[in-house]
């Protein structure tokens, strides 16, 4: 099926790139249809965090080059839905294979292994600490204003590099070497906030609040 | 951004990667002026709820268009001309100076979790 004629108007109005406000508009429109028709698709027990990503990944893509969309051939949220998913699918392979090596935050035996990508801040500190106290920690632990940005996205469950790499200035170089940049500075940020909270942890007997 | 809008809230975090669009250089202006949500809204004199959105607008062109983006985008949140201006210039320095000093963040980053470390072992109350 075709793109409808909103969709097609949207398109012209970005690959224009003359109107600041038609990807934003489209985003608006788009956006929590998309991440409904991603989730049916993905299933009920999926991760709607993931879903999310996914969906967001899609449309910055588009948002981005453009003119890979051809509106002769698809719906524009077919299109987006149909690479969502694609997304979605190879985050989920990623999410599984790394969950088998996945460990307890409080596990003894942990102790420098890689969990920013294998277990959420969010999900390390749920339950034990308030949200405000947590922020507390952060800002004590972190005076640096671009760490508290990594450590923003890494407790809103973002996976992907590329806002990392911008808020650390990495645009240009290799790929690979980006990543790994990226990857070294999340794990250090992680380690060192784990061990902060592990801290006020054992020394307040359990919980922070 | 930690406001009513959690679809797009996220969206606009993961835009924080792309150069084009606007996130980027309002995050790093509010960090660096240490604003919250509420408080560049109240800059800009529009409602909290529209900073998402914001955030996924494409950066305005280079002049003779800038005038005329500043206007679009204004009128798109209802927010201040003047003010989303001189925000966005500000927020567009801030981040050209910022680049230039971040290039040996990570290093920087890197070493500030060894002081960490070193403060730790020699305080020994941590």
């Amino acid at each position: 099926m075709k793109a409808t004629a909103q969709e097609y108007d949207f398109h012209q109005r970005i690959l224009a790139r003359d109107d600041p406000i038609a990807f934003a508009q489209l985003a608006e429109a788009l956006y929590a249809p998309l991440v409904q028709d991603v989730g049916r698709r993905a299933g009920s027990n999926c991760d709607a965090t993931l879903v999310e990503e996914s969906v967001g990944q899609a449309l910055l893509d588009y948002q981005d080059k453009p003119e890979r969309y051809d509106p002769g051939r698809a719906g524009l949220r077919s299109y987006l839905a149909m690479a969502a998913y694609r997304d979605f699918q190879n985050a989920r392979a990623k999410e599984q294979r790394i969950t088998r090596h996945q460990v307890s935050l409080f596990d003894p035996n942990f102790q420098e292994q890689d969990i920013a990508d294998s277990l959420g801040i969010a999900d390390m500190v749920e339950g034990h600490v308030q949200a405000e106290a947590l922020w507390q920690i952060i800002n004590r632990t972190f005076p640096d204003a671009r760490e508290r940005r990594i450590v923003t996205l890494l407790m809103n469950g973002i996976r992907s590099p590329e806002p990392y790499a911008r808020v650390l200035g990495l645009s240009d170089g290799p790929e690979d070497e980006r990543l790994k940049q990226v990857q070294l500075v999340k794990n250090r940020i992680t380690r060192r906030l784990r061990r902060r909270i592990t801290q006020e942890l054992q020394r307040t007997g359990g919980t922070i609040s | 951004m930690n406001s009513k809008h959690p679809s797009l809230e996220r969206l606009a975090l993961l835009a924080q990667g792309r150069p084009n669009l606007l996130a980027g250089p309002l995050a790093l202006y509010q960090e660096q002026e240490g604003l919250d949500d509420q408080q560049l809204a109240a800059k800009l004199r529009c409602n909290i709820e529209v900073l998402p959105k914001l955030a996924l607008c494409e950066r305005p062109r280079p002049a003779p268009h800038f005038r005329q983006d500043i206007e679009r985008i204004a009128r798109y949140i209802q927010a201040d001309v003047m003010q989303l201006a001189l925000l966005i210039r500000a927020a567009e320095s801030r981040e050209a100076l910022s680049s230039r000093q971040n290039a040996a963040l990570p290093a920087l980053l890197a070493a500030r979790d060894y002081d960490d470390d070193e403060d730790e072992a020699g305080a020994g109350d941590e």
